[in-house]
């Protein structure tokens, strides 16, 4: 069964891949210069401390006598990544000497960050302006529920309420590009991307649809640049302050709507203002994909026995259940099934594998369970991993069969022809019949018409 | 019901070998949560020593003013490592300690602004506090009283939640080191050893203290005494401002020697060679009939050598 994953990449490796001549633009803007500082692996963020005030280029060597022998990988991991983001610039002199010099966009930008502490473009509204400003839970729930309806609107659910009607259809085809397959007689249907995407953390799944989104700009005619620089902007306001929307250019203004579908942003209107919110999802995009960053409550208790107690209401969440387990009641404030050996085949055959169902139970475990070691009993994940293995017990590789030798020297000569190649899969030499691979098929069928 | 879970039980004993050999193939569960963050996200108290009459002497080598320039920008760049990164800033003064700043509250914008007026009012509410009578020379900043503070506030943020960030206690010192401190500040010590809490310290003055070099060895922390003090805010990002996940990649500064010699319990003066009481294990400079930290009582000095011998000898 062909393993599809979705390579959840972080939001830097796109950047990354920019072409030079953007991403030197893209350091003109402070607070991307501090977002790609924090998404650099630790070492690399120490380094470029060290060498903020440094205007000389340092020698590969000498910066390399700071690290112990162990920390050797780490630092090559480091430098490359700083290379790679243009960070670094490398120079390799006459002697061969390596040596490397900060950006200097770079440079002038934290140093100025250093100093003075960072500074929004933009200043949050005055208090008397923005009436019903809501709290912060509020908030937190409104963005969960339009990122509900968003996934659920999504994966094409029944269940799904229309609310989500200002996302024009073009956008949700693309989002919905790699996650579901169009049938003619059945209607779409959820690939194996798309059911590993419905298990992944939310964290991870915001930064997969906010890829699609910027790659997709370029298309509607947006500089994925500016994209990148709004959204990262974006991050660094504070969450529940109202900004003023007069502060946005028009491409910001439509970003700023699309967003607001997604979750990411309310918008409110005043009697003339009108202000927008950034919510939690926001402002944790500048966090790059660890573990440490999703926080968020779990709500699922697996017991010995294959049942599963999930506190939550949300239709979202009973639908990712109804994936690997069958469900069996739905009560108020509780969704309980049990995990069995038919839904677990039917989400194997739907491409999704058991390390996704174990990590998505391990992540979303309630509170009470999960500071037990293990969270989920181990009778529970080793038998999903043994059915998961159940369907992989055959494996297939194309072959062809010989039969009917003229002689023994001739079988023989064939076996050993064919395990030269290592193609060789079975032999019986009673009865003279071979197995060989079919990649080496062609030479086999020379040989033996050479042999005659 | 019944007869799905019999037959299960049959497929799992069909399946036996297997069973093993994915048992040995993933042994057991790694924990997805674990109580610290991974990665670098760090909680940094900074112990800052605002005793005036160290910064007013001639033993201060660059002014209060200029200091305090290159550890706000030294305190900016730890915030601006990581989002979750938080700063704590306690004044150690001369007869006082208190909070001054906490950049978990607080618009993030104006840090500087609060952090000064905070300082400000410490210093002037520090000095009326002086009694009358004149110290003699520079005297010693309250750096007991600090450390205790800092790790009172350590230990509220982990048991704050399931997941908090990784403390490390930052002393920026320049004041000469009160022999009669010397008790609390090894308890401090030995209490952020247990808690694996890592002491740093940057001297300033002109002097080694030998109560932060014992700290930073005991609790596995860096000591320093910065030669060039212009570049301080160099040797704050390249020494201090290091993670402590990155600590064991690194080369970090040495302790060349370490004084370790005790100040004794009765007069605090600095000793070394004295009695011990062997229940609580305080230090005295001559022979007590009793001990003053746990009560128990000591039998006669020990005078000559020989008599002992003599007793040993018998059978």
């Amino acid at each position: 069964m062909p393993q599809v994953r979705i390579i959840a990449k972080n939001f830097m490796d796109m950047v990354a891949s920019l072409p030079a001549m953007k991403l030197d633009k893209l350091y003109e803007n402070a607070f991307i210069c501090e977002a790609i500082l924090r998404s650099l692996p630790p070492l690399a963020k120490k380094y470029v401390l060290q060498l903020l005030y440094i205007d000389v280029p340092v020698t590969a060597s000498s910066l390399q006598e700071w690290v112990l022998a162990d920390g050797a990988s780490k630092h090559r991991v480091a430098v490359d990544r700083l290379i790679q983001l243009r960070v670094f610039t490398e120079f390799v002199d006459r002697k061969k000497e390596t040596t490397y010099l900060l950006n200097p966009m770079f440079q002038m930008n934290l140093r100025e960050h250093i100093i003075h502490g960072g500074v929004l473009p933009r200043e949050p509204m005055a208090a008397t302006i923005t009436v019903r400003l809501p709290s912060l839970e509020d908030l937190d729930i409104y963005a969960a529920q339009q990122w509900e309806c968003f996934l659920l609107h999504l994966i094409n659910s029944a269940e799904a309420e229309v609310t989500t009607k200002s996302i024009s259809p073009s956008m949700m085809k693309v989002f919905q590009r790699g996650l579901l397959s169009q049938r003619d007689k059945e209607g779409s249907r959820l690939t194996e991307s798309g059911f590993q995407f419905l298990l992944m953390d939310t964290n991870a799944q915001l930064w997969y649809i906010i890829r699609e989104y910027i790659s997709n700009s370029e298309d509607r005619g947006v500089d994925s640049a500016d994209l990148i620089s709004f959204l990262l902007e974006l991050s660094f306001h504070v969450t529940g302050e109202a900004y003023n929307v007069n502060t946005l250019n028009d491409i910001q203004r439509t970003t700023v709507k699309d967003l607001a579908d997604l979750g990411l942003i309310k918008l409110q209107q005043g009697r003339k203002e009108s202000w927008f919110i950034p919510t939690k999802l926001a402002t944790n995009l500048s966090i790059s994909l660890s573990d440490a960053s999703s926080r968020k409550q779990g709500y699922v208790v697996v017991e010995t026995n294959f049942r599963l107690y999930a506190y939550s209401t949300s239709k979202l969440h009973c639908e990712i259940l109804r994936l690997f387990a069958r469900v069996e009641y739905q009560l108020p404030n509780l969704i309980v099934g049990s995990i069995t050996k038919e839904n677990l085949y039917k989400a194997f055959s739907n491409g999704i594998t058991a390390d996704q169902i174990v990590s998505f139970l391990q992540q979303n475990a309630h509170p009470r369970v999960a500071e037990r070691v293990p969270s989920i009993p181990e009778n529970v994940t080793d038998q999903i991993r043994l059915w998961e293995s159940d369907l992989n017990r055959v494996e297939m590789t194309p072959a062809h069969f010989f039969d009917d030798f003229p002689s023994r020297e001739v079988f023989d000569a064939a076996c050993d022809f064919a395990r030269e190649y290592s193609s060789l899969l079975w032999e019986d030499s009673k009865k003279m019949r071979l197995i060989v691979k079919t990649e080496i098929y062609g030479h086999m069928k020379d040989f033996l018409s050479h042999q005659k | 019901m019944k007869i799905e879970s019999s037959h299960e039980v049959k497929q799992i004993n069909t399946v036996g070998p297997t069973r093993k050999s994915v048992l040995k193939y993933k042994p057991s569960m790694t924990p997805v949560s674990s109580k610290q963050y991974a990665d670098d996200v760090s909680l940094l108290m900074v112990l800052l020593d605002t005793n005036p009459l160290f910064w007013s002497s001639t033993a201060a080598p660059l002014s209060f003013s200029k200091f305090l320039s290159q550890v706000i920008s030294f305190l900016n760049s730890i915030l601006l490592l990581n989002q979750l990164n938080q700063v704590m800033v306690i004044a150690t003064g001369l007869n006082s300690c208190d909070y001054v700043y906490d950049s978990s509250s607080g618009p993030t914008n104006q840090r500087v602004e609060i952090l000064l007026q905070k300082l400000q009012d410490f210093v002037v509410k520090d000095e009326e506090l002086n009694k009358d009578d004149s110290v003699d020379g520079i005297g010693s900043s309250l750096l007991s009283g600090s450390l205790s503070m800092a790790l009172c506030y350590i230990q509220r943020v982990f048991r704050s939640g399931s997941l908090h960030p990784q403390p490390r206690i930052l002393c920026m010192h320049g004041s000469q080191d009160g022999p009669g401190q010397y008790v609390a500040i090894m308890n401090s010590i030995f209490s952020a050893q247990r808690s694996m809490v890592p002491i740093d310290s940057c001297v300033i003055g002109s002097q080694h203290s030998a109560f932060l070099q014992q700290a930073s060895y005991i609790t596995g922390g860096v000591y320093l005494k910065p030669q060039q003090l212009d570049g301080l805010f160099q040797y704050l990002t390249t020494v201090f401002g290091t993670d402590l996940h990155s600590r064991s990649f690194l080369q970090l500064p040495k302790p060349v020697g370490v004084d370790f010699r005790a100040s004794c319990f009765c007069h605090k003066n600095t000793i070394d060679m004295g009695y011990i009481c062997s229940v609580c294990l305080s230090i005295f400079c001559k022979h007590h009939k009793k001990c003053s930290t746990c009560g128990s009582a000591f039998g006669q000095p020990q005078t000559s050598v020989s008599t002992s011998n003599q007793k040993r000898k018998a059978p």
